[in-house]
């Protein structure tokens, strides 16, 4: 239970700074922001109005209490461009990121353990080299790079995929649902690709670390099937670190979500955001950011809740 | 080891085995090469402005990579493109470090510091980057020198970390406690007894960082907030997503994309060869 308290506590306060720093980034930075909502000939008296309608009158302490106070509530203040509230902008977009990212995280997971398995039972061999210097090679990929060539390859010239949109409108019913499938396949695969080299590296040297264990060597030396040793007594224990590695990774994916969401013009958080750079509009990139980084937060205390769970040793620390 | 062996310095033991790697030299070679065609843009392709009369050619003779939807050549593109990429990148890269290399230290040597820095790398380490840069690029304005700014504001606290590990384990050195006893300044301490220490370390750092950084230049450019007035490889993408040539044009996309995994995938190479030579790992 403390160990729960100590990691709520830690991501309460990373939330607290996340949600500080950009409040002063965007009061302190050059650059008006009524200018960015008004027209720079309008009346001084409008101007006026314009800033006590965003409540920018005010002194910077009590706009920052307020911030907190409405944030609290769960007001992220009214978008500059569309008049709504960014609470609203973004949680119309929030369930597709959340359907985008888990699935990418799931299926890189599915896809790592085994390739990395290979890798570590295979050490120094050649297929150990391959799946090391692709994983090297994937980690320098450039997102939009490979979701535009998955664009052009599978969705273009084969025709496999459609390439833009999350669903189509006028599908129903469990229609929907397989429509909804096919438009995620090439955006969570782009995701899959940059995310996978750091899953398998990963695997690969925690494996090998463990194959070397005590233990390993009592179960071989009592006859247990290779087989056995390695994906029920070794891979248990080197599935932990990995678990870590999810926790890293998810800043990796949040970013890579934003530049596939634009590509594809997936209606998340990430084209959102595209949305709002052209348009300016900060209180949706102060909102997608303050949402976003809360998203990362929850995600780490679970993965850290859930490491505890499976390894005692953590709680103590 | 043979006699000869022992006598060679660190630097040139590491240096001889480095260059028995072949994957190292060619990442070397290639980053050369891209730094060349950086220099040089002006001498190998005209500057691409204004429209031309071939418009959405694939690549010929004439235009090698192809030209985009309004005609300009997308090779010369790519190659006035490298400079602003690189250009950022590696300043980008040199801010971080220099931030992140004071506080690394600073944080190891001034124990009262350790856990207010600790507290804050953490806490930047754990928040999701791209946002926070996009936020801070869209309010400052687009230009090469706040995208340099953006970038190195957001990728010090690595550099830092590494940088704190390194420099924690050379503080409870006999030679530290000597300095101090002899009566040596702090600050004279962390300048000739610390930063030598970590500078191995940070070799590494500045190969990835720069690599780094040039991915975040082009995901920030391609999101629409690279410097207008300038090309750089993200900039490449951004036109082509918004002239709709991604579905349709491939060599607009091609290209930029094979240059900027060139680069990042040279760096990450040079950095994994730099560090299996300075472990002498293939010597042993």
């Amino acid at each position: 239970m403390r160990f729960i308290g100590l990691r709520l506590a830690r991501g309460l306060l990373t939330l607290w700074f996340a949600v500080t720093v950009t409040f002063f980034l965007v009061r302190l930075l050059p650059g008006d922001p009524v200018l960015a909502v008004a027209d720079p000939n309008m009346t001084e008296e409008l101007r006026q109005k314009l800033l006590a309608d965003f409540g920018l009158d005010k002194p910077l302490a009590a706009q920052y209490l307020d911030y907190l106070g409405q944030l609290v509530q769960g007001n992220l203040g009214m978008s500059f461009r569309q008049s709504i509230p960014v609470t609203t902008v973004l949680m119309e977009r929030l369930p597709w990121t959340l359907i985008l990212t888990i699935s990418a995280m799931v299926v890189t997971i599915a896809l790592g353990i085994p390739l990395g398995v290979l890798a570590a039972t295979r050490a120094k061999g050649w297929l150990d080299r391959v799946i090391q210097l692709t994983g090297v090679t994937a980690q320098s990929l450039f997102v939009p790079s490979v979701g535009i060539l998955l664009m052009y390859v599978l969705g273009v010239w084969l025709g496999w995929f459609p390439i833009g949109g999350a669903v189509d409108l006028d599908a129903t019913g469990l229609g929907a649902t397989l429509s909804m499938l096919h438009h995620l396949v090439l955006p969570c695969l782009s995701l899959v690709f940059i995310q996978l080299g750091g899953y398998v590296l990963t695997m690969r040297t925690t494996l090998i670390e463990a194959l070397g264990e005590d233990y390993v060597s009592l179960a071989k030396a009592k006859g247990v099937r290779r087989g056995k040793v390695v994906w029920k007594h070794a891979l248990r224990n080197a599935l932990l670190p990995t678990t870590t590695i999810a926790g890293l990774q998810l800043g990796t994916l949040v970013g890579g979500a934003v530049l596939t969401e634009t590509i594809y013009a997936y209606p998340g958080i990430g084209r959102a955001i595209y949305e709002a750079v052209g348009q300016l509009d900060f209180p949706v990139l102060q909102g997608a950011f303050v949402l976003l980084a809360a998203a990362v937060v929850a995600a780490n205390l679970i993965t850290d809740v859930a490491y505890g769970i499976l390894d005692p040793r953590v709680r103590t620390s | 080891m043979t006699a000869a062996a022992v006598e060679l310095t660190p630097r040139r033991r590491t240096w001889s085995s480095f260059r028995r790697n072949p994957l190292g030299v060619a990442s070397g070679l290639l980053l050369l090469l891209l730094a060349l065609v950086a220099i040089c843009a002006p001498l190998i392709a005209p500057f691409p402005e204004g429209y031309g009369a071939d418009t959405s050619q694939p690549p010929s003779s004439a235009h090698w990579f192809g030209t985009d939807d309004i005609g300009q050549d997308v090779f010369a593109q790519v190659v006035w493109g490298t400079r602003v990429s690189m250009a950022v990148g590696v300043s980008a890269s040199v801010l971080a470090i220099v931030i992140g290399l004071l506080i690394g230290v600073c944080a190891a040597y001034f124990r009262r510091l350790d856990t207010p820095l600790g507290v804050l790398v953490d806490l930047s380490l754990s928040l999701p980057v791209l946002p926070l840069m996009i936020l801070v690029a869209a309010l400052a304005g687009p230009s090469v020198r706040t995208l340099a700014v953006v970038i190195a504001l957001f990728s010090w606290p690595e550099v830092a970390r590494v940088v704190r590990s390194q420099a924690l384990a050379i503080v409870p050195m006999p030679f530290v406690s000597a300095a101090k006893v002899v009566g040596g300044s702090s600050l004279w301490i962390v300048r000739k007894h610390l930063l030598p220490g970590v500078v191995p370390v940070v070799g590494v750092s500045v190969v990835l960082t720069t690599s780094r950084a040039v991915l975040s230049e082009a995901g920030l450019s391609f999101l629409g907030l690279g410097d207008p007035n300038s090309w750089s490889w993200g900039t490449i993408l951004h036109k082509a997503q918004q002239s709709g040539a991604l579905a349709s044009a491939w060599w607009t996309t091609l290209f930029p994309s094979l240059a900027i995994l060139l680069l990042v995938l040279s760096t990450t190479l040079l950095s994994v060869a730099y560090n299996d030579a300075r472990n002498h790992r293939s010597d042993t």
